[in-house]
């Protein structure tokens, strides 16, 4: 069964435009000064029809007006960003790229479908030139799901989405590497961060970050990537169900001599044998059946024969899957490139790399055009007529069943009874009881336990992007967690709960109260770090965190920004990590937008500090080239807050940033072989004083209070009269 | 440039006869500037300087009016040479008004915080610090009522807010019978004049300090009873009245 | 604790600036900062950054003086904020002291090291009193502070030689500012 007109893969929107609203920032000035003097315009041509745009000094020496309060100048950063009126939508950030961001991690929270193939398969596989077998080829094809995926929510009403995919994990890898207690991933990630600096550096710098990408509410790639990373570091766990696997997926090929006994032997081997899952894994997963026929070698008639056996004894669960044996090389003419796979964990891209380098003769990822093909239908029905209706299906029992019954006045007289009688005798009729159910030497919950299944069900849902029930799921059930003291599942729940709640998009910003959303991650990050000691999780839920709140918009991106210093606080991150947190404080910093006529609530100081931060640690860091696009993302925040000559009010700061400017230039062009050393004009000592004075003049110059224009100040001014046609002047000589 | 003469004098008085050079000499004006402060200053006989007076010693001094008046018609006569026209004297009679203005919103509220007895607003007993004005209203009445009797003794004798839908930023201060004006008649061929243009600029010092942007202006409307009653027109900047709808939605008073 | 005051003219030029440590509790009045000797322009970047959150804040709250409005959370830095009816802008930076135990005086903010230990001399020093930037002992004696620089600011002001926007540069003044920090802070 081939679904037609489903050829291409579509890719989420990529609304992460490279050069949105970037504006460079001397030719920012000249617009800058238009809308300063507009009232003054305005005014002077309601007095004096004194038209035509006059100059800075003309119109302050005009008017006796002074309009240079900081009331009247924050009045007037008119950014592009402002253009887009979007006042709490809880899309804000759809613009700055946040909604890329929100896509992403989305998608990080796919469906697990197991891949359990059978030895022929595989060897049928690796002719093909795929050394990992089955999986290996279909894993890069499921995590984007070609077509719309329509997906009903638990009140009935289906929503279509383009970006759905899955992931495919080997059925062996399942729970055989234990959640490991030391920051493994998070030290491979850092390593990784590295490999990629270095390589940009060098020949690939384009790829990894153009100086055009960088617009700093974005993200940068650098950083998408690192969040990837994190995103699907965490290997399967019992606290959470997103890594368990939803489906497995048990292939044959046509050359299998004993088909169908295979397939029972598959079967028997992924629930009892020595292969079967972890004991919290719950074992009512879906069964998918794929028999892979070999179009060279083997007869389809009797593969379609077969086939139908198969069905017949296993359900409709079944796919046949047609596919060319001989493996595909570039020059071949209906050869299509494999996608790459975008969800690589962080030992994988380690090793990774590796491979690519070696890759030229041997791996080559490409296929015959009709076996792409086949395989993306075959995921799509996989997906489409099998995973999702079994998904669907299972919360609305277990929601049925199971959580309404909590929902309910019973529900509730079972919690209140559970808190006063120390679970003694209250074993209920749902058979939750006290601490009964969790395993405290094993630190896990029955996968049947009421808490178990409820997570479980939390976690379909959110996969199935029904916030609104994973919301109210995991806010059921996160207490309970805590009484029983299963504090990795405490912190689970209290994450997923503020995640959901964030990704729900109908519910607006004002509805969702932000201190208990940060109340949720606290609570979260304080179970994962201090009882737990997991950093790996708890700089998944802080950069969570980070990132929703950001795309949120308004006063969230402040929440946003506090916790992104928590993870540099908490030193989750390694030195590379640092770095790229400050560019995120930056970020958000930065997202938040001036609102209304007034335009208050931007925050272009405190996001053009970090700015500078995190370029003059790159600078130590040795990388002047993502210095140099910090610096000049901060020169662009800068520039709506600091006067038209974007010099700082403050002479230590200006020094800093000079000395900073001078040195990433001077590293820059000694990096490509130049030697800068000979112009170094901001090294003389006098720099300080030359800076302050250069401020005193700018202070007379400027319309400010108390402006010098008055009284007796004409010839205080270290200027001295500049026009001689002025009157004042002339009131001096008086 | 010859600017010179009136500052060199100020200078040499205050710096206790310190040779001064030329006007062009700007390390010496700079120092000039900060006079009082600089390490050459003068500091009088017993040792004290302007920081250890109190703030509200002359808080209730009268004035002998006729040196107000002498004062004030010497700073008309002094604004008046070479000017262009009636326009210029009154926006130079502003410009000396608008220094003023700024020292007097700081001075007031000092007065009104250090003191519990509160001049500032007759209707608050409390002795918790005035607020800053944030809306026109606010700032407006601080106008009409504090600074008024600061300055003159009693409050100003109306307020109103232009009718017309074209000009919402338009808010007018009455005084029937300004103390600048008492001692002044002006002629026949200047009869547009006002020198309560000064006040305009006091009050124009005030708004702008609170972060109102503002022009003000002084106009005569006279009556059968008050013949040189004067009005203030405040006219308020677009940004203000923009902030000013912003803060009314989100309930700032 | 260590401070740095500044008062910025409306449009944000510093008029002012002090550091000084507290001399409560055997203090010796010097400021020990945790940044590096280097990297004092970090003081100003701060308290510039928090002007950001001043011009949204003085709109909202018509009173003088704001409270603490913003925090510097990697340096543990809390910035108390007084507004003059003429617009000035004074500003105080309160920075507890490092604890002993943190022993690290890293190059720069960069190190994780140093800004790991600043966090959590954060945590550790928030339970005592005397430190706590946000108590309202600290909040009521920064309050004093401010109004004994108010007064000496309007005397300043006052005076016939001082154009609003100008530095000031009074030894008197800078006295008189550093006896109120010793005396409040």
């Amino acid at each position: 069964m081939t679904s037609p007109g489903d050829a291409t893969p579509v890719k989420p929107p990529p609304s992460f435009s490279p050069g949105v609203a970037r504006v460079a920032s001397p030719s920012r000035y000249p617009e800058e000064h238009e809308s300063t003097q507009s009232i003054d315009v305005q005014l002077a041509e309601t007095q004096s029809a004194s038209s035509s745009t006059p100059p800075l000094s003309a119109t302050i020496s005009d008017l006796p007006n002074r309009s240079g309060s900081p009331h009247s100048r924050s009045g007037r950063s008119s950014t592009p960003h402002l253009a887009r009126s979007s006042i709490g939508s809880p899309f804000d950030g759809r613009a700055d790229g946040s909604e890329d961001i929100r896509s992403l991690i989305i998608r990080s929270f796919s469906p697990t479908i197991a891949v359990h193939a059978s030895e022929d398969t595989d060897d049928l596989v690796r002719n093909k030139g795929f050394k990992g077998g089955f999986w290996e080829l279909i894993r890069p094809f499921g995590e984007t799901v070609s077509g719309k995926v329509v997906i009903r929510d638990s009140i009935g009403s289906s929503r279509a989405w383009e970006d759905y995919g899955v992931r495919f994990v080997s059925f062996k890898g399942i729970g055989k590497a234990t959640p490991s207690r030391d920051s493994g991933p998070l030290a491979q990630m850092e390593e990784v961060l590295k490999k990629q600096l270095d390589s940009s550096e060098g020949l690939m710098g384009a790829s990894i970050r153009t100086k055009d990408v960088l617009g700093f509410p974005a993200a940068t790639p650098l950083f998408k990537s690192y969040l990837q990373q994190l995103l699907c570091a965490a290997p399967a766990a019992p606290h959470e169900t997103f890594g368990h696997p939803v489906a497995n997926v048990i292939a044959i090929s046509s050359r299998n001599p004993a088909p169908l006994e295979s397939l029972r032997q598959l079967y028997a081997d992924s629930t009892t044998g020595d292969r079967h899952l972890p004991d919290w894994v719950h074992q009512e997963y879906l069964r998918y059946y794929v028999l892979v026929h070999d179009e060279e070698r083997d007869d389809i008639t009797e593969s379609t024969k077969l086939y139908d056996q198969m069905k017949r004894h296993f359900g409709l669960h079944c796919h046949l899957l047609r596919l060319r044996s001989s493996q595909c090389v570039v020059t071949d003419d209906d050869s299509v490139q494999v996608p790459r796979c975008e969800w690589l964990s962080p030992s994988e891209h380690l090793s990774g790399a590796e491979t690519l380098v070696d890759l030229g003769t041997d791996g080559t990822p490409y296929l015959f055009d009709s076996d792409a093909t086949a395989i993306r239908a075959f995921i799509r029905e996989l997906v489409v007529q099998s995973v999702i209706p079994f998904m669907e299906n299972k919360v609305a029992v277990w929601n049925d069943q199971v959580a309404s019954r909590r929902r309910g006045i019973s529900g509730r007289f079972i919690s209140m009874s559970k808190r006063w009688a120390f679970g003694s005798s209250s074993r209920s009729s749902m058979g939750s009881s006290g601490g009964g159910n969790y395993d405290s030497t094993q630190h896990f919950y029955t996968p049947d336990s009421p808490e178990a299944v409820l997570r479980k069900m939390a976690d379909f849902a959110f996969m199935l992007r029904d916030w609104k029930l994973s919301t109210s799921t995991y806010e059921m059930i996160r207490s309970d967690f805590g009484n029983d003291k299963a504090w990795k599942y405490h912190a689970g729940a209290h994450e997923m709960c503020a995640v959901s709640m964030l990704l729900n998009p109908l519910a607006t910003s004002a509805k969702i109260k932000l201190d208990s959303v940060d109340q949720l991650f606290e609570t979260a990050c304080y179970s994962y770090l201090t009882r737990c000691s997991d950093a790996p999780h708890a700089l998944r839920c802080l950069s969570l965190a980070v990132e929703l709140l950001k795309s949120r918009g308004g006063s969230a991106t402040e929440s946003a920004a506090k916790w992104a210093m928590r993870v540099m606080d908490f030193g989750l991150v390694g030195s590379v990590g640092q770095i790229l947190y400050t560019e995120r404080v930056a970020a958000c910093y930065a997202s938040k937008t001036p609102v209304g006529a007034a335009k208050w609530g931007g925050r272009r100081r405190k996001a053009g500090m970090w700015s500078t931060l995190a370029a003059d640690q790159w600078l130590k860091a040795g990388k002047p080239t993502l210095a140099s696009a910090c610096l000049e993302e901060a020169e662009r925040l800068y520039a709506d807050v600091l006067e038209a000559d974007g010099v700082f009010p403050m002479p230590e700061m200006q020094n800093f940033v000079d000395n900073l400017r001078h040195a990433i230039k001077v590293e820059y062009l000694e990096a490509r072989g130049f030697d800068a050393r000979d112009d170094s004009p901001t090294e003389d000592p006098l720099d300080t004083e030359e800076i302050s004075e250069k401020l005193d003049k700018r202070n007379h110059r400027r319309s400010l209070i108390g402006l010098p224009v008055q009284l007796d100040a004409g010839a205080l001014n270290p200027q001295g009269p500049r026009d001689p046609e002025n009157p004042n002047d002339d009131f001096e000589r008086a | 440039m010859a600017a010179p003469p009136r500052h060199s004098t100020m200078l040499s008085i205050s710096n206790g006869g310190t040779p001064q050079s030329g006007p062009n000499d700007k390390q010496t004006q700079q120092q000039a500037q900060t006079l009082p402060q600089s390490p050459g200053l003068r500091v009088p006989s017993n040792r004290k300087t302007i920081y250890d007076r109190h703030l509200n010693r002359s808080r209730n001094a009268e004035l002998s009016r006729a040196s107000f008046a002498y004062l004030f018609g010497e700073m008309v006569t002094y604004a008046q040479r070479r000017v262009t026209g009636i326009q210029d004297l009154e926006k130079r009679l502003n410009e000396q008004g608008y220094p003023l203005g700024l020292r007097l919103l700081d001075l007031l509220f000092y007065r009104s915080t250090s003191t519990s007895s509160s001049a500032l607003s007759s209707s608050s007993t409390s002795s918790s610090p005035p607020n800053r004005p944030l809306r026109i209203i606010t700032l407006l009445h601080l106008i009409h009522g504090p600074l008024w009797r600061l300055l003159f003794g009693r409050s100003a004798d109306a307020l109103e807010h232009s009718v017309s839908p074209d000009t919402p930023n338009e808010y007018m201060i009455t005084d029937n019978d300004p103390l600048v004006n008492t001692y002044i008649s002006v002629p026949r061929e200047m009869s547009m004049l006002n020198c309560a243009a000064f006040v305009a600029g006091i009050i124009e010092g005030v708004c702008d300090g609170c972060g109102f942007e503002t022009k003000v202006s002084a106009h005569n409307q006279p009556t059968e009873m008050w013949p040189s009653r004067t009005v203030f027109l405040v006219r308020f900047g677009d940004s203000v009245m923009e902030r000013e709808k912003v803060l009314e939605r989100s309930g700032v008073k | 604790m260590s401070y740095y005051f500044t008062i910025l003219s409306p449009t944000d030029t510093p008029l002012f600036n002090i550091a000084f440590g507290t001399s409560k509790g055997g203090g010796d009045g010097i400021a020990r900062f945790r940044f590096p000797e280097t990297a004092q322009y970090m003081n100003q970047f701060i308290i510039h950054s928090s002007l950001d959150i001043l011009e949204e804040a003085q709109w909202t709250n018509g009173a003088m003086y704001l409270k603490h409005i913003d925090t510097y959370p990697p340096a543990a830095a809390y910035i108390s904020a007084f507004l003059t009816p003429s617009g000035a802008r004074f500003l105080l930076l309160h920075q507890p002291p490092h604890l002993p135990s943190s022993t690290s005086t890293g190059s720069g903010l960069g190190s994780s090291s140093l800004l790991g230990s600043a966090g959590s001399t954060t945590r550790a020093s928030s339970s005592s009193v005397a430190a706590n930037p946000t108590s309202p002992q600290t909040e009521e004696a920064v309050r004093q502070f401010m109004n004994e620089v108010y007064e000496n600011y309007v005397k300043t002001a006052m005076s016939p030689f001082y154009k609003q926007g100008m530095e000031i540069k009074s030894p008197v003044f800078r006295t008189r500012v550093t006896a109120a920090g010793k005396k409040w802070l």
